[in-house]
């Protein structure tokens, strides 16, 4: 049973606070509490406790210990992440390989590069690291300089490339392959081609990035339906084409003037300097929109152009951006997708040729269903099937998009495969060289690896030779 | 207590006879037998083939005390004089008796009789009861009761279980042995399904004993094998629903609705005819519906090995020649000393490097002159 007031409130004397407030300033049946000017008492001790022992003497009191929160610097802003994303090219303690010999613009399209492993030159080095075509997930750094294998499905790809540009065509074609199975690294040899051979190249390296809300976003205005622009991420991509391309876009000029940009870009203005105009994201969505303009001007005589993007199926679904009404909003809104998928379904060309590259991910890929059965279509058609015997959708399944279809509707696909026992014989001949796989490359090994690798797909090869020591 | 009682009918029922004497207290009054009828006179009561119920003096009839049925004693036709005259007397006697002894005697009457209604009532072992509860076990070799009691004179109770286990193992080791083997002439040539018989029907039994779901049918069938056209089969297929299976190509459907086997089966047949009539209707076809297979989940694990793995004459030959050319391949690179050997190569790198003298740790600032660096 609790006693009204305890009995350490009975040796106190009964609370004046309400007779001390004048009775006619409150309202009779407030049920807010009195508070205004109330004189403050001075807390005292009361004696009469003291006197009565209530909780006098000796008490325990058990001492925090005290936290050392100061353990080491913690990482600046960023420095996570530029440790997550560095990227080593070379490997001062590798053994140089003697036979390496360095790419030049036609080792790519020739048959008999099948097969060798051709280092970058250095230059390439930098224009690739430029636009982020390396990956902070391949092994580069374990050699002395970053090499690649030439495959035959590079040989094909970059062929096709340049029959395109000679064409003055445009090359629309989606990269797909099982995982590890270097899909980014044929983008990757792509774009040496593309830099060796004077094209210009564009490079969204994660299209995660564009689509995940991590950068900022607006509407453009008269647009229907809206769009949305990125001036964050076109700043970056900006910078990216500019430190990539830098020579090239020093050589064209520009063949219209941009009167929507605040700098003024006049006529005959090398392509540098239009970029050059994008100093902050605010002004860097024009600037991006007047070097789109330029480049697919058709009245210029421009070099061939490469568009290319890692992670097609995150463009190929709702963004997580959201609308002003609180919607989703369609990846293929954004500005960015839209001039990719412009070019990719054939709706825009490039006037003098060029290609358009996507590649598919297996490691961070969520699923677009459109996406995979457009790809497996294209697959079928190309493969010489009937309209009849094309794999068909599934009828009472929900998650079609049409616009992704619409998309993919004539794009080529080119499927990457394993190695053949050849190519990975080279390409260990070569991690051997380096010093990097102590064992002596005869065909009992290139066998076994390749089989372990699940016939011959290269980042299992690398993880059966190369990472025995790393623990996934 | 209901075994009490139990046991108690079980015990009386072996004494079960209905007196034909003429008795003053028609009934006991501890019976625990039904009431039947009795004809006075007639020793059999049961009730003869070609007589009614309502022809037999008494049947259902209740008497409250001794006088009135010796009065319907001397009322019955039949009655002998010598019956008729006992019955006179013992009226007379009957009606000596004070009033309160009678009233007594009929409520001890009424009650004992109030009591006995329960244990009289025949219990009937009901045949369908599916567990047969009531059922006693006949397997069951011991009472429990007192078989820990040990007198020195038999083996115990455990021995006992073991020996009538050997014994109902060798029973059935006879049976295996004797009786089993005749069962082949039971035996019938399977004859696989004739071109008409297309519906494959599953029933179930549960060796006589009744069980809920033996009377299920299962039907199934191929529409291919039905005598359709492709529209009218994809049609069939999408009138089963969730019946269809798109892996084997088949529809199975079942029944349990009725009561017997036999109707079941009767119902799936009617209904196959059915769906059959209404996939044959050309007024509509079901074209604009796709097939849903949503009902249908792959199972996993199912590993099919690709053609070419298959290990065939040539086959082999293709891989004997492979490692022919590769064992070519190695001793030639060997030959011409480009065979590349990681660990060669390092050992060689290695013998490359400029020798460089082992660093040593110095402390920073000046050093010391007079005295050696130490190690």
């Amino acid at each position: 049973m609790s006693a009204p007031n305890c009995l350490r409130c009975l040796g106190r004397r009964p609370s004046t606070a309400t007779t001390v407030t004048a009775a006619g300033r409150c309202a009779p049946f407030s049920t807010t509490a009195v508070n205004g000017n109330v004189p403050m008492r001075a807390k005292t001790p009361n004696p009469m406790a003291k006197e009565i022992g209530f909780r006098s003497g000796a008490r325990l009191t058990i001492k925090k210990k005290k936290v050392n929160h100061n353990e080491g610097k913690a990482p600046a802003p960023g420095e996570r992440k530029a440790y997550r994303k560095k990227i080593v090219l070379s490997n001062d303690n590798a053994l140089p390989v003697p036979w390496l010999k360095n790419m030049n613009a036609e080792h790519l399209a020739s048959p008999q590069s099948a097969g060798k492993v051709l280092s970058l030159p250095s230059e390439l080095q930098d224009q690739l690291r430029a636009s982020e075509a390396f990956q902070p997930s391949q092994n580069w750094g374990f050699f002395r300089k970053p090499s690649t294998l030439v495959r035959t499905e590079t040989v094909d790809l970059v062929t096709r490339m340049q029959d395109s540009a000679s064409e003055k065509k445009t090359l629309r074609l989606v990269v797909t392959g099982s995982k590890l199975v270097g899909k980014s690294t044929m983008l990757l040899q792509a774009m040496a081609h593309a830099y060796l051979n004077g094209w210009i190249v564009i490079h969204i390296p994660d299209a995660q990035e564009l689509v995940n809300a991590s950068t900022e976003y607006g509407r453009i205005p008269e647009t229907e339906p809206t769009q949305y622009m990125q001036p964050a991420y076109a700043l970056k991509l900006l910078q990216a084409i500019k430190k990539a391309n830098e020579k090239v876009l020093a050589k064209i000029n520009t063949v219209s003037s941009h009167p929507e940009l605040p700098q003024n870009i006049p006529v005959n203005t090398p392509l540098l300097t239009l970029v050059n105009a994008a100093k902050e994201a605010e002004g860097a969505w024009p600037v991006f929109h007047a070097l789109w303009s330029e480049l697919t001007n058709p009245n210029a005589n421009r070099p061939p152009v490469l568009f290319s993007l890692d992670g097609l199926s995150h463009i190929m679904k709702m963004s997580e951006y959201r609308s002003p009404s609180f919607e989703l909003i369609h990846a293929h809104d954004l500005a960015f997708v839209r001039l990719f998928n412009d070019v990719l379904s054939g709706n825009l060309k490039f006037p003098n040729g060029g290609a358009v590259l996507a590649s598919t991910s297996r490691s961070n890929a969520p699923r677009s269903p459109s996406m995979e059965i457009s790809l497996a279509q294209r697959k079928a058609e190309q493969a010489g099937a009937a309209p009849e015997e094309l794999p068909k959708k599934e009828p009472y399944f929900k998650g079609y998009d049409d616009r992704v279809e619409a998309v993919l509707k004539s794009v080529e696909v080119m499927e990457v495969k394993g190695l053949t026992k050849p190519e990975a014989r080279s390409i260990m001949e070569y991690w051997a060289a380096s010093g990097m796989l102590r064992a002596a490359v005869d065909e009992r090994t290139v066998s076994e690896k390749w089989t372990l690798a699940g016939n011959g797909v290269l980042g299992e090869l690398e993880r059966a030779s190369l990472l025995t020591m790393k623990y996934f | 207590m209901a075994s009490t009682a139990n046991s108690l009918r079980l015990c009386l029922r072996t004494s079960r006879q209905t007196s034909s004497a003429v008795s003053p207290l028609l009934r006991r009054a501890l019976s625990t037998t039904t009431a039947r009828c009795g004809m006075p006179g007639n020793t059999s009561y049961l009730t003869p083939t070609g007589v009614t119920k309502s022809e037999i003096p008494f049947y259902n009839q209740t008497f409250q005390d001794p006088s009135e049925y010796l009065q319907t004693v001397l009322k019955d036709a039949s009655a002998s004089p010598r019956d008729k005259q006992r019955a006179q007397q013992m009226l007379k006697a009957w009606e000596e008796i004070p009033i309160d002894q009678k009233r007594e005697l009929q409520q001890l009457t009424k009650d004992a009789q109030n009591e006995m209604v329960p244990l009289r009532r025949h219990m009937r072992t009901r045949p369908t009861q599916f567990w047969s509860a009531h059922e006693q076990d006949p397997d069951l070799i011991t009472d429990e009761i007192g078989e820990d009691d040990f007198e020195e004179d038999d083996i115990m109770a455990g021995a006992h279980g073991k020996l009538e286990e050997h014994r109902e193992y060798r029973e059935y080791a006879r049976i295996a042995v004797w009786e089993m083997p005749l069962l082949a002439n039971f035996a019938k040539k399977f004859e696989p399904p004739a071109e008409g018989e297309v519906l494959r029907f599953r029933y179930t039994s549960y060796m006589g004993e009744f069980h809920p779901a033996d009377r299920k049918v299962v039907v199934e069938f191929c529409p291919r094998d039905l005598d359709l056209t492709e529209a009218q089969q994809l049609k069939l297929c999408k009138l089963a629903g969730s019946r269809y299976n798109p892996e084997k190509e088949t529809i199975k459907m079942s029944c349990e609705r009725f009561e017997h086997q036999a109707q079941n089966k009767r119902y799936l047949g009617d209904l196959i005819a059915k769906m059959i009539t209404t996939a044959k209707d050309p007024t509509d076809t079901f074209e604009d519906i796709p097939l849903d297979t949503r009902h249908y989940k792959k199972k996993k694990n199912q590993i099919s090995f690709p053609k070419e793995w298959y290990m065939t004459p040539e086959r082999k030959a293709e891989l004997e020649a492979q490692r022919k050319r590769s064992l070519m391949i190695d001793t030639q690179k060997r030959a011409r000393h480009e065979l590349v050997d990681g660990v060669q190569m390092i050992e060689a790198g290695i013998a490359e490097m400029e020798p460089v003298e082992e660093l040593v740790a110095v402390k920073r600032g000046k050093a010391p002159a007079a005295r050696p660096l130490r190690r």
